[in-house]
């Protein structure tokens, strides 16, 4: 990785011993902790979050000072959650700041918690991700054994205590209200809204949300103050963003810009330009329920919330996938149309059957059994899906599929018209024959 | 107070109405829903009441959102009924649209909400649909169809919330979801075929009704559950001379939208197979005029038995002949008769709907012993009236000896001994009021006719003042409520011929709303 002088977030992520807590207290760690302990109040914590102008990192970019600041007074039990249940198609940066330093999450964590008076922490952690909970379980008993967690932490009287919750494998858990139901113990399904989770969450009680990259900032935050952090990345979106990127480019994985970044600047001078051979002909942004872009629009946007939301799309989860010229876009949103059939929990209608309709119409293509009637049938189906629903699955599922009918319709009447041959891999061969 | 204005119309609501209940009043028709349902937790799932609310960036559901001051509502416009009918095609893709062997067809939600909102042409072929199991027997009382099932939830959050026994969930996710119960889980509480009613669509159909009648053939008339003291507001569902189904009819005051499985089997004595049809003099079948003649010839009776069955306006009359000819001597029943067990919903502990009813008409209930002395002590005919008299064998045996009237609806052991048998209507034959446990005088209607050769129990009673010398006798069913005012202190000042019909607790401050129907 390059351009080092961005990492923040990640830069321990080269060290193969920062997950303990002796080395994270000797790289400065816990010293925001003890400084918010001693040094601030909580509405000064608040107000200097908001004022850096942190945004949920998870995908909805939501300001994280602006939810704080919906716990209602005078209510003893409230509860602060970490959404570890990254299952964002693109998206494996939470997965790193977990493994690499567990500690600068928790530490942000009881932070946060502190921040909005919650009394119990619980950092839910995507069911796939195993060896993750045993590794932040390990950071977390750390933390007790130090003192940074359980009674009277660091003496100043607060008492937190932090459960790592394990979960059971449903996309939708990582919905803030999904992921309440489940640690709950019940179905894996958001909750309808109002009341929103601020107000009336976990066992009916105000609950904070954020993600994982969204707590791991709130450290540096308090140490070094809104305006450091604001150093980098624009009026709209402050600070550093981590995100990771797969597809055939010269440097995948993850990489930590400051917001506001050039696409095209990212591309080459981070990524380095295509693989060889490969020449780059889409880029789906933040993760993969966001629309997609063409290389040409890519080129011409900046990686911050506005520019993408200007070009249509949005900065999402940081999950970046570079679609190469020789991919079929076919191919493609059949597999983000299996994903979303397959993950909506099936409460809200227009999701369970839309995302059902839209996944049976384009097997059907694939099959080269399509109509170009079926295409309007898409765009037909695509408009009682959208904002119609509790939570944003629906949404996720049409914004793919409507963008890349938008713009890769031909390859979608190629197809129709058997002038291309599409069952290219040997899984969506099978999905189809089925 | 709250201003909104819905679709131009400005209205004033309690602040915090719902949104959905301000839009039923202001389009005087609920918005299209599957899952909102006003005794059941808010699902918002089925997501087809959408509005506009002037304001808000996206389209909301008016179940699950409280009215404001000054909130401007579209419920008619373009954007709002073109997410109904996207909305409601995506609830049909997947169902199978048998409506042809459907028992919910004529009073489906998918048929009327299409019929209202719908109206397009279909973009499914049926090759394209997810099927899934069809007549599922999930308990005694109900049979489920998970293919026709819209998945709004109503029967679990009911299982859940009402009746508390969680028998039903919803299982798997995505377009796989489906109703039903855990393995070895029956759907079998006394409630369970409210499931029934509150089912949008045709998933959850009464085993009982299943294939008997089509529901648009059926006709309705309001009656009370005589299953009871509780008296459930229920609307007896006939065609020609047979009914079909019981269902109950909303009454806040009373039993709200429920009723009881065993009250729905409350139509099946009608047509039972020991119902008295033709008059019996000594054991033989005779007609009216030769019956009257005997009775003539037997004389005025020394007691009157008569049962909490009875309607209030029977009570009074049969009181009525109790204290001009036998000194009072009457009995509706025994005071132990028809007991049974109650639960902390609807279903009480007194079988019988009207025990309040004969208390108001003077009517004294006596234990068995007592009644036998009674029974014993009659130097004249005993007349007895009653549904079902719950006499125990030494009673029996004791009207064994004894000239017996008996005017009743089913064949039993006293009536198979009695000198004088006349047939008479069953409740829902008949118009009456049952007095319930609340002292809430409710009004039933006639829904069927009774047996060609029975008689309607007022005129009856009537017949026979008059045979034994009372001249000044009420000569219809408004003259006899009259009377029934009269004759019951409590009733002085109330209007039997007015009752609203929710029913009225007599002397109770203002009378009840109307009922929603």
């Amino acid at each position: 990785m390059i351009n080092n002088q961005y990492k923040i977030l990640s830069r321990r992520f080269d060290r193969n011993d920062a997950h303990n807590i002796s080395v994270y207290e000797a790289d400065g760690g816990y010293v925001g902790l003890k400084k918010v302990l001693s040094e601030m109040s909580r509405e000064q914590v608040i107000a200097e979050v908001k004022e850096s102008g942190l945004r949920g990192r998870g995908g909805a970019g939501f300001p994280a000072g602006v939810k704080w600041g919906f716990v209602p007074e005078g209510i003893e039990d409230i509860y602060f959650m970490v959404n570890a249940d990254e299952s964002e198609p693109g998206t494996f940066k939470d997965r790193f700041l977990l493994d690499y330093d567990p500690h600068m999450v928790i530490e942000g964590s009881i932070i946060s918690s502190w921040a909005v008076r919650a009394k119990l922490c619980i950092i839910y952690i995507r069911g796939e991700f195993g060896w993750l909970v045993d590794r932040v379980q390990a950071a977390v008993d750390q933390a007790y054994a130090a003192g940074y967690l359980g009674e009277n932490i660091q003496g100043s009287g607060y008492a937190l205590n932090m459960i790592v919750h394990k979960g059971a494998g449903a996309y939708i858990c990582g919905e803030e209200t999904g992921l309440i139901n489940s640690v709950e113990g019940r179905k894996g399904q958001p909750r309808l809204k109002p009341p929103f989770p601020a107000v009336c969450g976990f066992l009916d009680k105000p609950t904070i949300v954020n993600n994982v990259e969204t707590v791991a900032a709130v450290p540096d935050i308090v140490i070094d103050g809104a305006s450091e952090y604001r150093k980098h990345g624009t009026e709209k979106s402050a600070g550093t963003k981590l995100f990771s990127v797969s597809g055939p480019v010269k440097n995948p994985g993850i990489h930590e810009i400051p917001l506001g970044l050039p696409f095209n600047e990212f591309f080459h001078e981070w990524l380095g330009g295509m693989a060889e051979g490969e020449e780059l002909k889409a880029v789906i942004m933040g993760g993969s329920s966001v629309p997609v872009l063409t290389a040409e629009e890519a080129m011409e946007t900046n990686l911050d919330y506005e520019s993408l939301a200007e070009a249509g799309t949005m900065l999402g989860s940081g999950g970046m996938i570079i679609i190469p010229e020789r991919c079929d876009m076919v191919e493609l949103i059949q597999v983000l149309m299996h994903f979303y059939w397959d993950e909506s929990c099936g409460q809200c209608t227009p999701c369970r059957e839309g995302t059902g309709w839209l996944h049976r119409i384009v097997k059907k293509l694939r099959k080269g059994e399509g109509t170009l009637e079926d295409l309007d049938l898409i765009e037909k189906v695509c408009e009682g899906m959208a904002g119609l629903t509790i939570c944003p699955l629906s949404d996720a599922a049409v914004m793919p599929i409507s963008s890349f009918l938008e713009k890769y319709r031909p390859e979608f009447e190629a197809l129709i018209q058997n002038e291309k041959e599409s069952i290219s891999s040997s899984r969506w061969a099978r999905e189809i024959r089925s | 107070m709250a201003k909104v204005v819905i679709d131009g119309k400005e209205l004033e609501f309690p602040e915090g109405t719902l949104l959905f209940d301000a839009c039923k009043e202001a389009r005087g028709e609920p918005l299209p829903h599957f899952c909102y349902h006003p005794d059941l937790p808010i699902a918002g799932v089925c997501r087809l009441c959408q509005v506009e609310v002037e304001g808000m960036p996206k389209l909301t559901i008016a179940c699950n959102t409280h009215i404001r001051d000054g909130m401007v509502v579209h419920t008619r416009n373009e954007k709002v009924i073109k997410a109904h009918k996207q909305i409601l095609e995506l609830h049909l893709i997947n169902h199978p649209v048998d409506c042809p062997i459907c028992d919910q067809a004529g009073e489906c939600g998918l048929q009327d909400q299409y019929m209202k909102y719908g109206l397009y042409e279909t973009n499914v072929c049926k090759d394209d649909k997810v099927t899934n199991p069809k007549a599922v027997v999930i308990g005694p009382e109900v049979i489920l169809d998970k293919d026709r099932c819209v998945l709004c939830s109503r029967c679990v959050r009911f299982c859940r919330t009402v009746t508390k026994t969680g028998e039903m969930g919803i299982f798997n996710r995505g377009d796989k979801a489906e109703i039903g119960t855990a393995p070895g889980v029956e759907l079998n509480n006394p409630y369970s075929m409210n499931v029934v009613d509150i089912c949008p669509v045709g998933a959850l159909t009464s085993r009982d009704f299943r294939f008997k009648k089509r529901v648009w053939m059926l006709k309705s008339a309001d009656s009370i559950c005589p299953g009871c003291a509780t008296g459930c507001n229920i609307r007896l569902d006939y065609e020609a001379d047979s009914i079909f189904r019981i269902k109950p009819r909303y009454n806040e005051d009373v039993n709200g939208r429920w009723m009881c499985d065993s009250g729905r089997k409350e139509y099946k004595s009608v047509a039972a197979e020991n119902r008295l049809q033709v008059p019996a003099a000594g054991g033989s079948e005779v007609d009216w005029p030769t019956l009257f003649n005997k009775l003539k010839e037997l004389g005025k009776p020394a007691l009157v038995i008569t049962s909490p069955h009875n309607s209030l306006e029977e009570q009074v009359l049969g009181q009525y002949i109790a204290s001009e000819f036998c000194g009072g001597n009457s009995s509706s029943g025994l005071s132990d008769s028809f007991m049974g067990n109650a639960d902390d919903m609807l279903v009480d502990a007194d079988k019988t709907p009207n025990r309040a009813g004969a208390g108001l008409a003077g009517v004294k209930e006596y234990p068995a012993a007592e009644m036998i002395e009674k029974i014993k002590a009659a130097d004249a005919p005993i007349l007895i009236h009653t549904n079902d008299f719950d006499g125990n064998s030494e009673i029996v045996a004791a009207l064994a000896t004894k000239t017996v009237i008996y005017i009743g609806t089913h064949e039993n052991e006293i009536s198979k001994q009695a000198a004088i048998v006349a047939p008479v209507s069953c409740w829902a034959e008949k118009d009456g009021t049952f007095v319930n446990k609340q002292n809430r005088v409710q009004l039933f209607k006639r829904a069927v006719a009774r047996p060609v050769a029975a008689s309607e129990d007022w005129r009856l009673l009537v017949d026979l003042m008059k045979l034994w010398g009372i001249s000044d006798v009420p000569e219809s069913m408004p003259a006899v409520r009259r009377l029934v005012s009269v004759r019951v202190p409590e009733l002085n000042d109330f209007d039997m011929n007015a009752i609203a019909i929710n029913g009225e607790i007599p002397g109770s401050a203002e009378p009840d709303a109307g009922g929603e129907g």
